[in-house]
């Protein structure tokens, strides 16, 4: 459903990835593991169209989207929650959530109940809705930027290091939350980017190694079995 | 102290504020959403003063009535935030967002320097004075002193309208919600499907006619004349920059300090009049440099 084809992508003038070619299929879970630096959030960046395309395409569902205007892809049913969780400070949780389906001009039935699945995969941000969006935990924070993910991304998801700098028990949480979205929403393709390739073990159909803006196919898996 | 005197000073300083106040408005607006310090914003206030003036003439002249003149000054500045705000946002400010402040000072500037020309062009050097709305409102006589019921009470009305109405707009709206989420974090803005590109397009436009509007509630009560628009770049730059750049309530309050300070001077110490504003400017900045309402850091608007 999404195909990078030898992309090459950089940020101003420096170019940062290399002949990326990347091909995710509808409904399935591909962890991007890499090392700091290495070019993971770059790649998503590239495909919510922040960076400068230099070589190569990208195609989402068949259509090439390379050009795309940035602010037209998440209607294509891409959700994006950055690293780091970049909400709204002037906003309340439940406002920061909402915003992408207003922006998106969703009617109010089907904002509703795209709000309802959100709080239903993390029930505990109904207890935070009024907060302003500057004034959540960190891990709160992640948990908010899921759920604003989820109201576009009906489609593609993609996490930007989501368990980075989250206490253990906030991680179980998050990942619990991540099982509930597989088990409700089937057909969703979640695409997770990680440092850490130990805490996607057993949750990604498939692990992607990207190494200075290269990517290579499971390449971890030796890594994989010990721990 | 006399207290007509003290009156008639405290009349001028409020109407003069409350003009001030509408055109610091657009600026502090665009500046604090766009970070673009927009020079040209004193010639989108020339232009709005000189459309009204023909408008309204040319109504007069056709026989309508001088209340008529109100509408005039809405569609002015409308006209003036769409046909010349919108293209310098298009054509020129959307290339120059990510260069250097200096570059983009001297690209507004030169707008501005274009825009005088223009105004000579069309409108010539002589002045134009058109009063007939301001006597349409009749006089009010406030302990023994006069004013008209147009610079006195319509004036700050508008004004306080207007700031309520752009807060009501940027918190309460779908579009003023774009705009706050853009002004925040422009690519995580861009990242949940919203258009940078559009909401800076809005917020300029917006900007611009709140000049233009200036302009038209400027023009019964002066003479329209060559480097009006520069006087009020400056002096709406003194407002804006000691409430702190990109605050919009604190730009009220300091706009009416800056207008009481000139005006009180004007009577009782005319000889520094025209500095009383940048003397405030100066002296709030040397104790705060980010204004008197600005956090160094913070939020923008």
């Amino acid at each position: 459903m999404l195909q990078l084809k030898s992309l090459d992508a950089s940020i101003g003038i420096i170019p940062i990835l290399r002949g990326v070619d990347i091909s995710l299929q509808a409904a399935e879970t591909v962890a991007l593991i890499g090392r700091n630096g290495a070019g993971k959030t770059t790649v998503l960046r590239t495909i919510m169209g922040f960076t400068k395309v230099t070589r190569g395409e990208i195609l989402f569902e068949g259509a090439p989207v390379t050009a795309l205007h940035p602010p037209k892809r998440p209607a294509l049913g891409i959700g994006y929650a950055p690293e780091d969780r970049r909400l709204f400070s002037a906003f309340t949780v439940e406002e920061n959530i909402l915003l992408p389906a207003q922006a998106a001009g969703l009617d109010k039935g089907e904002t509703r109940r795209r709000l309802e699945r959100a709080y239903h995969i993390l029930p505990e941000l109904k207890a935070m809705t009024d907060r302003p969006g500057g004034a959540v935990s960190g891990g709160q924070g992640k948990m908010v930027a899921l759920a604003r993910a989820l109201m576009l991304g009906t489609k593609l998801i993609m996490l930007d290091e989501p368990f980075q700098g989250l206490a253990p028990a906030l991680a179980q949480r998050y990942a619990e939350a991540l099982r509930t979205l597989r088990d409700t929403d089937r057909s969703v393709t979640l695409i997770i980017t990680e440092s850490n390739p130990a805490l996607l073990r057993g949750f990604a159909d498939r692990t992607l190694v990207i190494e200075r803006g290269e990517v290579a196919a499971g390449t971890l898996d030796a890594e994989r079995t010990p721990a | 102290m006399n207290v007509t005197i003290f009156l008639l000073a405290l009349f001028d300083g409020v109407s003069y504020a409350a003009l001030v106040f509408i055109v610091a408005l657009g600026l502090t607006l665009i500046f604090g959403v766009m970070r673009i310090l927009n020079v040209a914003h004193g010639s989108l206030y020339a232009i709005g003063a000189y459309a009204t003036v023909s408008l309204t003439g040319f109504a007069l002249s056709m026989g309508a009535a001088p209340i008529l003149a109100f509408p005039l000054m809405l569609i002015s500045a409308v006209l003036v935030g769409l046909l010349i705000g919108g293209p310098i946002e298009v054509l020129l400010l959307r290339r120059i967002y990510n260069k250097p402040e200096v570059l983009q000072l001297l690209v507004t500037f030169a707008v501005f320097m274009i825009l005088e020309d223009v105004q000579r062009l069309v409108w010539g050097t002589q002045p134009y004075f058109q009063s007939a709305v301001l006597q349409s409102l009749g006089n009010i006589t406030v302990l023994g002193v006069t004013y008209t019921v147009y610079q006195l009470i319509l004036l700050p009305l508008v004004a306080v309208a207007l700031l309520l109405g752009l807060r009501f707009f940027l918190r309460h709206t779908l579009n003023g919600k774009l705009i706050l989420a853009t002004t925040e974090d422009r690519e995580a803005a861009q990242s949940i499907g919203i258009d940078a590109d559009r909401v800076f397009l809005l917020t300029f436009i917006v900007g611009a006619i709140l000049a233009g509007l200036g302009g038209a509630l400027a023009s019964p009560t002066t003479s329209i004349l060559p480097g009006m628009g520069a006087d009020m770049i400056v002096l709406s730059f003194a407002v804006v920059a000691t409430a702190g750049l990109g605050q919009i309530e604190g730009a009220a309050l300091t706009a009416l300090m800056i207008g009481l300070g000139r005006s009180f001077a004007i009577y009782f110490w005319p000889e520094i009049a025209v500095l009383v504003p940048y003397l405030i400017m100066v002296l709030v900045l040397l104790v705060r440099p980010e204004g008197l309402f600005g956090s160094p850091a913070a939020r923008k608007i």
